[in-house]
């Protein structure tokens, strides 16, 4: 379901914590710059990363959806940026050279974004995420929530399928009737799964507790991260890379 | 507000947090592909879900809502503008529940006609922050513009929560009861602010979301000539400094 890819890359084999900072200084990357050539070594950049990490697979099922993110961001900001060469006018909004020149910035920023993501997403397990969380100072309770949801989207998501098609089956047509009427026939969806999924709260609290949950404040985990020499180096690297592109551009 | 914290405490609550969070975004991830505008907002029949949890679970609502767009994020949408979805998904979980409890002693089921006037001045608000926090956010970012995005969630998420908000509740309310997973069965809730200190709070939301919206959508559309580049950023910054006050004294 997720987009985490089992490969042997030095990407994959960083310490969570490096990838979720890296992640955040690959994200402020794009921010120094809105002209799109400027944005281009960025972009140049990310697609290494993707290409380091062996997961253009994930790129190509998402191909498409990253061009129509382009194509949406030049026809969004053309409209709604304001500039000094009207190249035409639709009503009170205008459309300029600045604009939509600022609108292909804006879509190849946010591909760059959206490339950085798949990075993190196709070398990181969900629970590498959640010890780096962990060990960047996330209380564990908030940790173990969010572990745990991501444990359930999968049993959840086997269940609102499987309702979906036994509601499917007694007739309901989620695609007809006006806006109103459509959103209504969610009703029979949302119910049975709702109940499902709440129904073991109780039980599922008694055996957290019974196994100590919340006894004691210092864990151990079974999986330790040291942070190596690459790690640092990465950082550096990328912080470096922040600091040079917001000086250059 | 200090029940967002205490409720760590909780191992019920902490269990709700993981099961809104991961119900929530089981529910949205089936959606991502009917996007609305790429990589940003799809129609989201699960946008009535955070309301829902919320006049339910309360503070874990709040959190879950928050961890569940994250979680919906890893399938193909994490950025910087997640950290705002998240924000903006909290007070979507935040809000109602507060306003409920001002407003009403009983329990969230809508059964007469001032039950749904109370529904619709919990819900509304958290609606209108939700969708003023997340387009403010990704416009300061410059990804979306404001216009684009905030209308586009606000309308969902009331479209939503407005048709199936009160038919769920009915259904759910007494079996949570039931079942003893209510909040106030689960833990201590700190009282309810006091009549001034809680209606200035509510009266700056208020003044928060029309005024974030309003301005906002003038700035976004350039209806107020002589502003400076990226004027939103900056136009709407003050009213979401109200929407967070105002959020936290109700």
């Amino acid at each position: 379901m997720f987009l985490y890819l089992e490969r042997d890359t030095p990407l994959h084999t960083l310490n969570p914590v490096t990838k979720i900072i890296g992640l955040v200084l690959l994200l402020i990357l794009p921010l120094s710059t809105t002209h799109p050539l400027g944005l281009l070594p960025s972009l140049a950049f990310v697609l290494f990363l993707l290409y380091l990490a062996k997961a253009f697979r994930n790129l190509r099922r998402m191909w498409w959806f990253v061009l129509l993110l382009g194509a949406v961001s030049i026809v969004l900001w053309s409209f709604f940026r304001q500039g000094q060469t009207i190249l035409f006018r639709l009503g009170f909004l205008s459309v300029s050279r600045e604009s939509v020149l600022y609108g292909l910035g804006m879509g190849i920023r946010l591909n760059v974004m959206l490339i950085s993501g798949l990075v993190f997403l196709s070398c990181t397990k969900v629970e590498e995420f959640t010890l780096g969380l962990r060990k960047l100072g996330l209380p564990f309770s908030m940790s173990f929530a969010l572990s745990l949801a991501f444990r359930l989207v999968p049993l959840f998501f086997t269940t609102a399928s499987t309702v979906l098609q036994a509601q499917r089956a007694r007739g309901l047509d989620l695609k007809r009737g006006s806006v109103i009427q459509r959103v209504k026939k969610y009703v029979p969806l949302l119910i049975p799964i709702f109940v499902y999924a709440v129904r073991n709260t109780d039980q599922l609290a008694m055996a957290l507790e019974s196994r100590g949950f919340g006894a004691r404040r210092e864990r151990t985990y079974y999986i330790e991260y040291q942070m190596k020499k690459i790690d640092l180096a990465v950082l550096l690297f990328l912080g470096a890379a922040d600091v040079i592109s917001f000086w250059l551009l | 507000m200090r029940e967002l914290l205490d409720m760590w405490r909780y191992t019920k609550m902490v269990v709700l947090v993981g099961l809104a969070a991961g119900l929530y975004a089981a529910v949205l991830i089936p959606f991502k592909p009917i996007t609305i505008i790429p990589g940003f907002t799809e129609i989201r029949p699960a946008a009535v879900l955070p309301v829902v949890f919320s006049l339910l679970f309360g503070p874990a609502a709040a959190w879950g809502s928050a961890f569940g767009n994250i979680i919906g994020d890893f399938f193909g949408t994490l950025g910087l503008g997640s950290i705002f979805g998240a924000i903006g998904n909290f007070l979507y979980g935040y809000i109602p529940y507060r306003l409920w409890r001002r407003l009403s002693a009983g329990q969230p089921v809508i059964r007469s006609g001032r039950g749904l006037l109370v529904y619709l001045l919990a819900v509304i608000p958290a609606c209108i922050a939700c969708g003023v926090f997340i387009g403010w956010g990704v416009d300061l970012l410059g990804l979306v513009p404001f216009a684009a995005l905030a209308n586009i969630i606000l309308v969902n998420n009331l479209l939503v929560s407005l048709i199936l908000g009160p038919i769920l509740l009915s259904v759910l309310v007494p079996r949570v009861k039931r079942w003893g997973l209510a909040y106030g069965d689960i833990m201590e809730m700190e009282p309810v602010s006091s009549v001034r200190l809680g209606g200035v709070g509510h009266l700056l939301l208020w003044l928060g979301v029309i005024g974030g919206l309003a301005v906002g959508n003038a700035l976004s559309f350039s209806l107020l000539p002589g502003l400076l580049k990226g004027a939103v950023g900056v136009g709407v910054a003050p009213f979401i400094a109200l929407i967070i006050i105002g959020a936290f004294l109700v």
